[in-house]
């Protein structure tokens, strides 16, 4: 193309043309794929096609809203279990178990059934659940794991104490006995107090010592001196001839009245 | 979660003592470590090894004291610790310890 454009478009020498063009062009109708002239690729380019967006369905921009999950009819079942559980027990002691055998799990049980206290297994979120809304809630901290229950309705430590001595593998967590939470040293120190009677007695006793102190040694005196004077009499009596024993007593009369 | 590449062996473990107060908020992790150590399986691997707990109650930190056969001992402070860091810390030692010894005895 360039040769016949340089024929008809140089009439005279040196008169060059006002374009040239460079490539060796095709033609319009060619076997391949013509590429498209950019003036046109860019004109394609800008008139191109937006489709508009659909919009999101419904059901994709709603906040996704955690069910507050219905809590199953047996976590209610077992809830009103641990109700009554804490209201009639007075002794609730909280042990962990590290994977203690069944054989010495009933032997424990059977132990612990002699002095009337129950073990008692309970999920986790039961517990905590109840706890949380009840006066107790000072124990969660305790139901980590897998623990287990021991409830009695008399606060029998010491045997329970025994019992869990044998088993090393259950540990004793802590106890809510008679309202009052306890830890470990706690409940050793609880299971050491001696019984309500004796305790009574001390406290009786310790309250009466100083009254009973001061009215001893209000009577100390005439006291003594009542007792040296009738052992006075006595020893006059039966030995009169002997010189010495009157003079010891005269002594020790003198030595009481000073 | 239980337990990565097998239970721990404790052959080479002598005591492990845990402490720990119950009614702390972080002593979760050290409670889970003594649940896997104490289960079945781990002390089946070692009858001799006794696990020993402590309960406390004075706001001290939750330890882990395990003394090797060899006089070695591996003190954990749990209160930052999870679970699995402990047991595989635990883990790699067993195994660094119990392969030395056996390779000692075949060769």
């Amino acid at each position: 193309m360039a040769a016949t454009l340089c024929g008809r478009l140089l009439p005279k020498a040196g008169w060059l043309p006002l374009t040239q063009s460079v490539r060796h062009g095709s033609k319009a109708v060619t076997r391949h794929r013509k590429p498209v002239h950019f003036l046109k690729q860019k004109l394609l380019a800008v008139t191109e096609y937006i489709p508009p967006i659909p919009a999101a369905p419904p059901g994709a921009l709603v906040r996704r809203v955690r069910k507050t999950e219905e809590e199953s009819t047996l976590a209610v079942l077992l809830r009103k279990d641990l109700e009554t559980l804490f209201k009639e027990c007075k002794m609730i002691a909280v042990v962990q178990n590290n994977a203690i055998n069944a054989e010495d799990l009933l032997q424990l049980k059977h132990k612990l059934k002699r002095h009337n206290i129950s073990i008692k297994f309970f999920p986790n979120q039961v517990t905590r659940s109840f706890l949380n809304n009840s006066i107790y809630s000072n124990m969660l901290p305790l139901f980590v794991g897998q623990t287990v229950i021991f409830v009695s309705k008399e606060p029998k430590v010491k045997e329970m104490l025994q019992a869990l001595r044998r088993s090393p593998q259950m540990v004793l967590l802590g106890a809510c006995i008679e309202n009052t939470l306890l830890s470990y040293q706690g409940i050793l120190n609880y299971s050491k107090l001696p019984s309500m009677t004796t305790i009574q007695g001390e406290l009786v006793g310790g309250l009466t010592m100083m009254t009973s102190q001061t009215v001893s040694m209000l009577r100390h005196h005439p006291a003594h001196l009542s007792a040296l004077l009738q052992q006075y009499v006595k020893q006059q009596g039966s030995g009169d001839a002997t010189n010495a024993i009157t003079n010891k007593d005269a002594s020790t009369v003198q030595e009481a009245a000073a | 979660m239980a337990a990565s590449r097998g239970a721990v062996v404790l052959k080479t473990v002598k005591k492990i003592i845990v402490q720990f107060c119950p009614f702390e908020s972080n002593v979760r992790s050290t409670r889970e470590f003594l649940i896997m150590v104490g289960s079945e399986k781990v002390r089946g691997t070692n009858m001799n090894c006794e696990v020993i707990t402590a309960v406390k109650h004075d706001r001290s930190e939750p330890t882990i004291d395990i003394t090797f056969l060899d006089g070695e001992r591996l003190v954990m402070k749990g209160s930052k610790l999870t679970t699995q860091e402990m047991l595989s810390a635990l883990q790699t030692r067993c195994s660094a310890k119990d392969p030395q010894a056996k390779i000692g005895d075949k060769k």
